[in-house]
């Protein structure tokens, strides 16, 4: 089958030796799931801090066969999304979509899709920070040492601390999980309230961090646990509020404010999923009005 | 009459080492019993090393030779060289030294002070507190000062805590250095009658007392060094 | 008496390039006893003390540890289980508590974190033992979220003393504890940890230059000089009876009030 791709380029940009690399601490971060696996991060056609890690991974892994779908921040049509979907269609000539169903391989920031994975799809997430412990115990030789021998108390000082500000853990997003019983992994900055899809998920979920050239991984029915306390259980968010414009009540919800006056409608973050619903009749209370605003517009 | 102390060719010597070397030579060759019901009084003028005796008996300064038996937990156990635990678990429960100056330690109050060794020795807090409580009203000790840290008190004051704490519950060994020299005359009768009834209950005692009328009533055998 | 060392040091060199440190210590510390070490700076007591909590290994000698009837020899175990055990047996107690302490959390948090480590995970029943221990070391418990850089530098010592008793360990190792505080802090402190000692029957090790510190807190002391020891007895012999030119220097150099 003959690739589109632009043929200035290899395939998916990196070499073949660099995908080869970047495979193998795949297959150990995998055989060692939560586990960080240091790779070789190459220099990137952007700069760090922009999903160099996730990108990577993608590019070690795709092949023409393969649908992909990118978001950001839930969204498929942010620029940065855009822009990572342009970048691999020209250096691999793959399928795009929009669709979660659709996809193979599907490159997030910062978001798991409201549509549950199925066997078969690679969920790739980009990393800015892989280590949970960081915050707390800022010598990498530490926490190495923290990791090996199972040593997590420390991470219980930031969940005590909020409970005791706060009344609850306070944390929205990037909330620690234990990966297998064992190891201690950031699950990036994905709200809280996407946490539990990680558990038992028949989706591979990959992690790419570029800049602090990190790999890790959580096979396919993995055993994800959010720390907790056991008289503060670990609780996902909610709102009062379905979404304004297809009334889903289970979906995570951006905030967005319409008018100078402070006007605000909340909306899914997803937003393949909220078209999709559109798309099925579903219209939330606030439709109209969004419509009125040009908010469920596509653009080209 | 247990023999509770044994001490044999005791030597003593100081070495100024900071003041030209001097050396001083205090005790020679000094043998010691002491068996209970007994009050021993060391005599001699000042200098001939009736208080250094009395703190090579507790440990507390180190003979150059010689051995200091001690009838402890059903055996005669020397402290000379003996391992500091068990020299501490002698002082716990077999040896008291009372010195005529009381030790101040800042914040501790009056009761603590004398409740301290009962409590060191496992009896129940309130028992010990009871019997604080009485020893301090026999040695006329106004209530008032009970819940007060010593450092303000007297000398008088704080010499009747100080023997309070060591005689609220008495060891089977008990060493005296000039116990009633801050008292006046009135508690010191007191404190002589205490060591008294301490002795008829079965303490072994040995003391040094710079009155002689105290001593020559309560002796039941002097020394001479 | 029929128990064994709870701790004991035989040979133990520790030095830098050669130099200073600590050199060919022998000691044993049992159960429930205090022993000073006392000597001027540079003598090799912090670095003693150090490698007796498990921070430094010596070049020379062995440090057997005593658990359960069984030996155990510090620096022949892994680091894993080193590790371990400086969490659970032991404690130290640093002269500056900034450096015991996490600065940037709450004192319960500070005090939580021993048990937190040790696996405790009910929130409900940390913050009551970080109450309970904040009222041992006298500190105003409803103080327990407040960071401890708003505490004076006595009561950030005594957190530092909760944080490592909450633990419960067999033995304390303390760094001048009471270095760098005001005379009255520093006599309440003293106060406080012959209290919960005695009361917890915990082995410690206090490293200080201060006699009256010495002769308050301890059974028996060691004097150190230019890394050795040169003197070893029952505090009160030490301090009232010296033998050695050096500690008899020291004990006729200390002003009295």
């Amino acid at each position: 089958m003959t690739s589109r791709h632009d043929p200035n380029y290899n395939y998916a940009y990196l070499d073949e030796t660099t995908k080869r690399m970047i495979r193998r601490a795949l297959l150990k971060a995998i055989a060692i799931p939560g586990y960080q696996v240091p790779f070789a991060s190459r220099e990137m056609p952007l700069a760090r801090g922009w999903g160099t890690g996730g990108i990577q991974i993608t590019a070690a892994i795709i092949g023409p066969e393969d649908i992909l779908k990118v978001i950001d921040q839930g969204a498929d049509d942010t620029t940065n999304a855009i822009s990572i979907r342009r970048f691999f269609s020209r250096v691999t000539g793959v399928t795009e979509t929009a669709n979660t169903r659709e996809a193979s391989i599907i490159q997030t920031r910062h978001r798991i899709p409201e549509e549950p994975l199925q066997e078969g799809q690679i969920l790739v997430y980009q990393v800015p920070l892989p280590e949970p412990l960081r915050k707390l115990v800022p010598s990498e030789q530490e926490t190495r040492k923290m990791h090996a021998w199972a040593e997590y108390g420390p991470i219980y000082v930031r969940l005590y601390e909020d409970i005791s500000h706060c009344g609850h853990v306070t944390s929205t997003y990037s909330h620690p999980v234990l990966v297998n019983d064992r190891y201690l992994t950031c699950p990036t900055p994905i709200p809280k309230f996407d946490n539990p899809k990680m558990d038992m998920s028949p989706a591979l979920q990959l992690f790419g961090a570029g800049r602090e050239k990190r790999i890790y991984a959580i096979p396919p029915y993995t055993k994800v646990k959010s720390l907790d306390f056991e008289d503060h259980p670990f609780e996902v968010q909610h709102w009062d509020e379905p979404c304004s414009l297809c009334g889903s009540n289970t979906s995570y919800l951006d905030e967005v404010i319409i008018n100078d006056a402070g006007e605000r409608l909340f909306v899914c973050s997803d937003s393949h999923y909220c078209e999709t619903r559109r798309a099925e009749g579903h219209s939330g209370s606030q439709l109209e009005k969004a419509k009125a605003i040009h908010l469920t517009e596509t653009p080209t | 009459m247990t023999v509770m102390l044994e001490a044999r060719n005791l030597k003593k010597t100081f070495t100024l080492h900071n003041q030209q070397g001097v050396v001083l030579d205090v005790l020679e060759g000094v043998d010691f019993d002491l068996s209970s019901g007994e009050m021993v009084v060391l005599k001699g003028p000042s200098g001939t090393g009736k208080s250094t005796l009395l703190r090579i008996l507790y440990g507390n300064y180190r003979p150059v030779a010689g051995s200091v038996r001690i009838w402890h937990e059903g055996k005669m156990v020397d402290i000379v060289g003996a391992r500091a635990s068990l020299v501490l678990d002698i002082r716990r429960k077999t040896v008291s030294f009372v010195s005529q100056f009381l030790r101040v330690i800042p914040r501790i109050s009056t009761l603590a002070i004398v409740m301290d060794p009962m409590l060191s020795r496992g009896i129940q807090e309130k028992d010990a507190r009871d019997r604080a409580a009485e020893m301090l009203k026999q040695l006329r000790l106004p209530e008032r000062l009970w819940g007060l840290a010593p450092t303000t008190f007297s000398g008088g004051e704080q010499q009747r805590v100080n023997i309070a704490r060591s005689f609220v519950a008495p060891t089977p060994l008990m060493l005296l250095d000039e116990p009633t020299a801050s008292l006046d005359a009135e508690n010191r009768d007191i404190v002589v009658n205490l060591i008294e009834s301490t002795r008829k209950a079965g303490a072994a005692i040995a003391g040094i007392f710079h009155d002689e009328t105290v001593s020559d009533r309560i002796a039941t055998r002097s020394i001479s060094l | 008496m029929k128990d064994e060392a709870l701790l004991t040091a035989t040979n133990v060199t520790r030095t830098f390039g050669g130099r200073g440190g600590c050199r060919d210590i022998s000691l044993a510390l049992w159960p429930g006893e205090v022993l000073g070490i006392v000597g001027e700076s540079g003598s090799g007591k912090t670095t003693l003390l150090r490698t007796l909590a498990g921070f430094d290994r010596p070049d020379s000698g062995h440090i057997t540890f005593h658990l359960a009837g069984k030996p155990i020899d510090l620096y022949g175990m892994d680091e894993a289980s080193r590790r371990a055990l400086m969490r659970t047996e032991w404690g130290m107690v640093h002269q500056n508590p900034r450096d015991g302490l996490r600065l940037d959390v709450s004192a319960g948090a500070n005090i939580g974190e021993s048990l937190m480590a040790k696996g405790e995970r009910h929130y409900g029943h940390i913050r009551k033992s970080a109450c309970d221990w904040l009222a041992r070391v006298e500190i105003d418990p409803a103080r327990i979220d407040d960071n401890p850089k708003s505490f004076s530098g006595g009561m950030q010592q005594r957190l530092q003393i909760a944080r490592v008793l909450v633990a419960r360990p067999r033995l304390v190792l303390m760094d001048e504890p009471t270095g760098g505080l005001d005379v009255s802090v520093q006599a309440r402190l003293l106060d406080l940890l012959r209290v919960l000692v005695r009361d917890l029957g915990i082995a410690a090790i206090v490293v200080t230059h201060d006699l009256a510190v010495a002769r308050l807190l301890t059974d028996r002391l060691i004097v150190m000089k230019n890394s050795e020891i040169i003197e070893e007895g029952l505090t009160d012999q030490v301090l009232d009876d010296p033998h050695h030119a050096y500690t008899q220097l020291l004990t006729s150099s200390v002003l009295s009030v």
